[in-house]
């Protein structure tokens, strides 16, 4: 409820805790350490990642991608303490991806979690990824009750706070932004490197033409397939030019096609998050996720917020691509209200939904 | 610029709510008109102007088409008055009535947006005036959604403010037993489906805008129910089925991350 | 004279029932629309109305609806048939069959009672207005409200496909606003209709 603050059940600090954050749900690799000192404040200590890049018109393959996480864990892990200064006989506990994401590669750092456990004697904490993003959100920029829109490769969700619970307002019916923006990307053979997101990001910004393509949104839902089949024929038509404009009047470019599909797609996000905020009355809107790093999605959002009297926030790349510092964050809350997953629970789920989490730490 | 004829019209029209999507007025066309309301889809200045212009236009148009839909088939819901597409304005009958929302326990207090009525106190009592009781109400909730799903529209939006009561004053029956009528309001999140999930969907928003608007809602919704499934007949054990399915998931999917 | 007086626009009526001389009436609208040189603009200044089949109309709003969307289509530039005047009846049909619309709800040599309805961009005198259309019609002016006497309720009902419906009200006059909210209503949305 907006203007009502309760009292959070998260007790002080009573000494300085510290947690090391495994990420590895998709295609980064990521490790952090988060300290939660005496005074309250939430102190990053370093947070590392690496990327599986594939070659341009290839999306990363679940065994390569566990296979990649398994090759670099140990240099990214250590990294990551040397960084923050901290041996692992200091972490008071490892915190992991339980889920969403894909099977293999969360099995992977699941397993090196366990391992770490075994090794230090140190508690697990199983992470929900989502929950992770909202949580290091909300740390990084103070955004108190923000309605959330969370946009990254696999998801894409309007969250709000209720009831110790993130409760999902709207959602896609189909694929994820990421996922639609990626493959796209993959179709006009654009490079992974850094991210095909950020490639199609810079082609838009050349693109001029706006062309039609299907708005749908269904309440408070998107949907997005039929969006990237209806960009697919245009690359098939017989005035598109793959190697961009050659002056004539009437031709469809690929920096048009990239261009029409942002705007389409996050007019689309906008837009059930702008019906998100006024059906629960918020003036706050915290982007996260990968796609959230979008400049062309954040300038539409504070656009809109502007014109409730509201306030965009959004985090950069570090925070807002995956990366294991979020996951530190939200089990070092979990952690902190008595919260441990026992070794023989430390299992992985593809699916695990964003309100299925008991948000224990919030009023 | 010359100042289009709608939005003139909007100019001289009394403001009466603001959403998300539009502004709503109170309107006549000309002085001894009756009274309509109208909804202004203004431009959303984050989105690109082609796209504006053909989305205000499509909603419009699907919202209209809903209506009429709905009305031909003796769903009640308000006349349309008037559309322009162009400028994003869709007038409809003015319902001298009040919102099923501020005639419920619980549903005047937090009440933001939906300002049309003024109404002090929160008592059921409210209710005798319109000649119903809470149970006679309930069951006309479900009889009027039952009778847009028989002609597959799906509302997209149902909740206790989006119907409305009209007052005795303003409606005339044949059946003297009869003094009000439930209407169905704001279609602009609805679309055509022939889908049970859809409609089993539909029900199970109005189910959480109870529980989440009227507390101890839950025997107040199996009326609803109950007049819903009176009304659906030979249809209603497969959407019952698929409602359940809905309620334990919670929504609509799981998610692969 | 009534008037319908719009934010941009008056609409000038009257209803004539009987009338006379419909056959005529509508031989004069087609030669003055094949008539040239002055005389033809003479002759299409005289017959510059919209002429309705009143039998059709239900109610004074639904003649309001009908030149208020016919008004709008002008202004936008969007009309579908040649003047605001013909406009008027392309919006009272429930199709998009403009030669339908015009043979239904325009003048024929049947029609018994006729709205006779001219628009301006504002109020102005009457006088002469009214003379025009007493000239081109031979009628009885009547009040509107003689308008109940004239409706053709089982026509509209089939013009707009309602006879299941209109057997589940419970009286004529149920069934009367029922149709009535239809017929309004379809005309109002025309302009969308699929």
């Amino acid at each position: 409820m907006p203007g009502k603050t309760r009292k959070t059940p998260l007790k002080d600090a009573d000494r300085d805790y510290l947690a090391l954050g495994l990420e590895g749900s998709a295609n980064k690799l990521g490790a952090g350490i988060m300290k939660h000192s005496k005074d309250g404040a939430a102190i990053v200590l370093s947070n590392i990642r690496h990327t599986y890049i594939t070659p341009p018109g290839e999306g990363f393959q679940p065994r390569d991608t566990a296979l990649h996480h398994r090759e670099w864990a140990l240099k990214v892990i250590n990294d990551c303490l040397t960084k923050a200064g901290v041996s692992m006989h200091e972490i008071d506990c490892i915190c992991f991806t339980k889920g969403p994401g894909m099977g293999a590669p969360l099995q992977s750092v699941a397993l090196i979690a366990r391992t770490l456990s075994l090794l230090f004697s140190k508690p697990l904490v199983g992470v929900n990824h989502c929950v992770g993003h909202i949580e290091m959100g909300r740390e990084i920029t103070g955004a108190q009750n923000p309605v959330v829109l969370y946009v990254s490769g696999g998801n894409t969700q309007v969250i709000a706070y209720s009831r110790q619970c993130y409760r999902i307002f709207g959602e896609t019916l189909d694929i994820a932004v990421g996922n639609c923006l990626d493959r796209f990307a993959r179709i006009i053979n654009l490079s992974n490197d850094p991210s095909p997101g950020y490639n199609i990001e810079q082609e838009a910004k050349k693109g001029n033409r706006l062309l039609s393509l299907p708005y749908a949104t269904k309440g408070m839902d998107i949907s997005l397939s039929g969006i990237l089949s209806a960009a697919e024929t245009y690359t098939l038509d017989k005035r598109f030019r793959a190697q961009g404009a050659t002056g004539d009047e009437d031709t469809i470019t690929p920096q048009d096609l990239c261009f029409s599909l942002q705007e389409t797609v996050f007019a689309m996000l906008v837009e059930i998050t702008e019906r998100a905020m006024a059906h629960i009355g918020s003036k706050e809107v915290l982007i996260v996720g990968g796609v959230g790093s979008n400049e062309r999605l954040q300038q539409m959002m504070g656009i809109m917020a502007q014109e409730r009297q509201a306030r965009v926030f959004a985090t950069d790349e570090r925070f807002c691509i995956d990366n294991g510092i979020m996951i530190a964050q939200a089990g070092l809350l979990s952690y902190r209200m008595g919260y441990e997953t026992p070794l023989a629970k430390t299992t992985c789920t593809q699916r695990f939904r964003t309100d299925e989490v008991h948000v224990a730490w919030r009023a | 610029m010359t100042i289009s004829l709608s939005q003139n019209l909007i100019r001289s029209s009394l403001p009466i709510a603001q959403g998300a999507e539009a502004k709503v007025y109170k309107a006549h066309l000309t002085p001894e008109s009756p009274p309509i309301l109208l909804k202004y889809r203004f431009q959303k200045d984050y989105r690109h102007p082609f796209l504006n212009a053909n989305l205000t236009r499509s909603r419009i148009a699907g919202e209209a088409r809903a209506i009429l839909k709905c009305l031909r088939s003796g769903v009640h819901v308000p006349g349309i008055r008037m559309v322009d597409a162009t400028d994003g304005v869709l007038g409809i009958e003015w319902i001298e009535g009040q919102s099923l929302r501020r005639l419920l326990p619980g549903g005047a207090e937090d009440d933001g947006s939906d300002n049309v009525d003024n109404v002090d106190s929160m008592d059921t009592d409210i209710l005798k005036e319109y000649g119903v009781s809470v149970d006679e109400l309930m069951k006309l909730i479900g009889i009027e959604i039952a009778k847009m799903h028989r002609v597959d529209v799906i509302h997209g939006d149902l909740t206790t403010s989006n119907m409305m009561l009209r007052r005795p004053e303003s409606f005339t029956s044949s059946d003297p037993n009869v003094t009000t009528e439930l209407v169905l309001i704001d279609f602009g999140l609805s679309y055509q489906s022939t889908l049970t999930e859809d409609k089993a969907v539909d029900l199970y928003v109005l189910e959480r805008a109870f529980a989440s608007t009227h507390p101890d809602s839950e025997p107040l919704f199996a009326k609803v129910l109950a007049g819903y499934a009176e009304t659906t007949g030979g249809n209603w054990p497969a959407i019952k089925h698929r409602l359940d399915d809905v309620r334990l998931r919670g929504r609509k999917r799981s998610m692969v991350g | 004279m009534e008037s319908f007086q719009f934010n941009h626009n008056v609409a000038y009526a009257l209803l004539f029932s009987p009338v006379n001389n419909p056959g005529k009436i509508k031989q004069r609208i087609i030669n003055a629309a094949k008539a040239t040189g002055s005389e033809g603009n003479e002759e299409r200044e005289a017959v510059n109305f919209s002429f309705i089949d009143a039998s059709l109309i239900t109610s004074r709003l639904h003649l309001e609806t009908a030149i208020h969307q016919a008004i709008i289509a002008e202004s936008q530039g969007l009309l579908r048939t040649k003047t605001i005047h013909s406009e008027i009846l392309f919006a009272l049909n429930p199709t998009n069959n403009i030669t339908e619309a015009i043979r239904r709800y325009g003048v024929s040599d049947t029609s018994n009672a006729l709205f006779v309805v001219h628009i301006v961009d504002s109020p102005g005198p009457i006088s002469d207005l009214e003379i025009k259309m007493k000239q081109a019609v031979d009628g009885t002016m009547v009040p509107f409200d003689e308008l109940a006497k004239v409706t053709d309720w089982d026509k509209i009902e089939k013009y707009h496909k309602l006879a299941n419906e209109v057997m589940e009200k419970g009286d004529a006059v149920q069934a009367r606003t029922f149709i009535d909210n239809v017929a309004i209503s379809s005309v109002a949305m025309k302009s969308v209709m699929q």
